[in-house]
C-alpha cells in the first residue's frame, strides 16, 4: 500500500503541481514550497488520511519520504 | 491608482459607475437569522497568485495585492526606484476576517467542527500580512506600514505617507488600504451594533441613504485602494502619469466616546487640512463625505462641515458614494479617496444616492442627481472619521 499517488493527487489539488512538475523523488522545498506551504499541505495530509504526522521533520523533503512516512503511519494506525 | 473594489477593477468603470448611480450592494447571507446585505468582489485569486503563492494568504492580502499592482502599473512606477526608497502605508480594520472565521468553525468540535486549526491561521489573519505581501510582491525594502485606526485606517495612512515623502524618508510611497470581512460572524456581529441598514426584500440596493432623513444606516464594503504618491519634482522628472496633488490632511482625536462622533473634533481635522493646504473653505468644491448613513453620524459630520464653511456651506457640493460601494471601514478612506481624485480629474461629481428626502439636520448642498459635470472644480476633500474617535481628512488639488 503505498499513498504516493493519493499524495500527489493531493498537491495537484492544492497547490497545482503535478507529477511533472514535481517528481516522486524531486526536492518540495527546492520546487518552491516553503515551510508555510509544506505546513499547509501537511495538515491536508493528515485531514484526509486521519493521521498526526511529526512536527516539521527535515528529513521529509521528497513526496516519496512524505508517503513513505504516511504508509507507516497508517500501518500504525490499523494494527 | 488601483482599485479592486465592488465596482470593479478598473478606475474608468468604478467612476461611471457612481456616476450613474448603480449601487453595488445586494444581500449575502440567506442563512442568516436577519437579513444581511454588502457590497462584495468578484475577486479571481488565480489571476494575481498561484495555487502555491496563496498558501495562507487571506483574501484581505489578496485584494491589497492586485490593487497595488495595479497601482503601480497605472503610475509606471515599477522598476523606477530603488527597493530601499519606496515605502508602503496600508490601512486594515481587521485583518484576515475569512482566516479567523475558518479557524473558530474548524476548531469548534461541539458546532461541527473538526477540532483542528490550519496551521496558517496566524500569518493569514494578522492585519500586517496585506502590506507585507504587497512588499514580497513588489520588492519593497523601505518602512511598511500599517495603520489600524477603524474607518480612517487608510486615510491616515495616504496622509502618513505623504508625509513621509515630504520629509525625504522615501522617494515613492504605495498607500491606501484593504479590507475584506463579509463573512457570516463579523456580518452578524455588525448588525448586532445596530448600525447596519435595514431594507425590505429585493431592496437591498437601494438600502443605504445617507443624509437622508428615513436613512437607517449603511451596509458593509470590501475591496482595496492604493495610490503611489511622489514628490511633484519626481512625478515630472520621470515623465510620471499625474492625477491631483494631495495638498492638505488633517487628522484629530475626538477623545470623547468611543464610538459616538463629534463635531468639534471632526471640525478640527478639517480645519488643519485646509491650513497645510493653505486654503479657506471656500476654496473647495467638493467633499466626498463620511456619511455613513446612521441616524447619528450624518448630522454631526453635517454640523462639523458647517461649522468650518460658515456661510460659505452652500458653495460646498457634498456626496456620500457608500450609498453605492457600502463601507470598505479600514479601506474605506483609500477607495473614496481614489474616488475624489477621479471627481477631480473628470470633473464630474458623483451623485449622493437614495436620498429622496434630505433630512432637515443634514443641511448641506448634496449632490441629488446623477451625471453632475463641474467644469470649474480644483479642490475636493475627502473626509473619514473612524470608531475610536480618530477623523482623518485629505485634501486633493487638481
Amino acid at each position: 500500500m503505498s499513498s504516493l499517488k493519493e499524495l500527489q493527487d493531493l498537491i495537484q489539488e492544492k497547490y497545482d503541481l503535478s507529477p511533472e512538475k514535481l517528481a516522486a523523488d524531486a526536492s518540495m522545498r527546492a520546487t518552491g514550497l516553503d515551510s508555510l506551504s509544506i505546513a499547509e499541505f501537511v495538515f491536508a495530509v493528515e485531514d484526509h488520511f486521519g493521521i498526526q504526522l511529526p512536527d516539521d521533520d527535515p528529513n521529509i523533503d521528497t513526496l516519496g519520504e512524505l508517503a513513505a512516512l504516511v504508509d507507516r503511519m497508517r500501518a500504525e494506525k490499523t494494527t | 491608482m488601483g482599485v479592486v473594489a465592488p465596482h470593479g477593477d478598473s478606475l474608468t468603470l468604478l467612476f461611471d459607475a457612481l456616476m450613474q448611480g448603480r449601487s453595488a450592494i445586494h444581500p449575502v447571507f440567506r442563512e442568516l437569522p436577519k437579513p444581511a446585505a454588502a457590497a462584495t468582489v468578484a475577486f479571481d485569486a488565480l489571476r494575481w497568485f498561484t495555487k502555491l503563492q496563496l498558501a495562507g494568504v487571506d483574501r484581505v492580502s489578496q485584494l491589497a495585492v492586485a490593487a497595488a499592482e495595479l497601482a503601480m502599473q497605472d503610475a509606471g512606477a515599477i522598476g523606477t526606484v530603488e527597493p530601499e526608497r519606496i515605502g508602503i502605508f496600508a490601512g486594515c480594520g481587521m485583518g484576515g476576517a475569512a482566516a479567523l472565521e475558518a479557524a473558530y468553525r474548524s476548531g469548534n468540535i461541539q458546532a461541527g467542527g473538526s477540532g483542528r486549526v490550519p496551521p496558517l491561521t496566524i500569518p493569514a489573519f494578522m492585519p500586517n500580512a496585506p502590506a507585507s505581501h504587497i512588499a514580497m510582491r513588489q520588492g519593497v525594502q523601505g518602512p511598511v506600514l500599517t495603520y489600524s485606526v477603524a474607518c480612517a485606517s487608510s486615510s491616515l495612512a495616504i496622509a502618513e505617507a505623504a508625509k513621509a515623502v515630504q520629509r525625504g524618508d522615501v522617494d515613492l510611497a504605495i498607500a491606501g488600504g484593504s479590507e475584506a470581512l463579509i463573512v457570516p460572524g463579523v456580518v452578524m456581529a455588525w448588525q448586532a451594533m445596530q448600525t447596519l441598514a435595514s431594507f425590505a426584500p429585493g431592496e437591498a440596493a437601494d438600502a443605504v441613504r445617507p443624509f437622508a432623513a428615513d436613512r437607517s444606516g449603511f451596509a458593509l464594503g470590501e475591496g482595496a485602494a492604493f495610490v503611489v504618491l511622489e514628490s511633484a519634482e519626481r512625478a515630472e522628472a520621470r515623465g510620471a502619469k499625474r492625477y491631483a496633488t494631495l495638498a492638505g490632511w488633517g487628522s484629530s482625536s475626538d477623545a470623547t466616546h468611543l464610538t459616538k462622533p463629534d463635531s468639534p473634533g471632526q471640525a478640527r481635522a478639517l480645519r488643519q487640512a485646509l491650513k497645510i493646504a493653505d486654503l479657506a473653505p471656500r476654496d473647495v468644491g467638493y467633499c466626498n463625505a463620511h456619511g455613513t448613513a446612521t441616524r447619528v453620524g450624518d448630522p454631526v459630520e453635517a454640523a462639523a462641515l458647517a461649522e468650518v464653511w460658515g456661510t460659505d456651506l452652500g458653495t460646498l457640493k457634498v456626496s456620500s458614494t457608500k450609498a453605492l460601494h457600502g463601507h470598505l471601514l479600514g479601506a474605506a478612506g483609500a477607495l473614496e479617496a481614489v474616488i475624489t481624485v477621479m471627481s477631480l480629474y473628470r470633473q464630474q461629481l458623483p451623485p449622493n444616492a437614495h436620498c429622496s428626502t434630505v433630512d432637515s439636520a443634514c443641511a448641506l448642498n448634496l449632490i441629488l442627481e446623477r451625471g453632475h459635470g463641474a467644469p470649474d472644480i480644483q479642490t475636493a476633500i475627502s473626509n473619514s472619521f473612524a470608531f475610536g474617535g480618530t477623523n482623518s481628512v485629505l485634501l486633493f488639488k487638481r
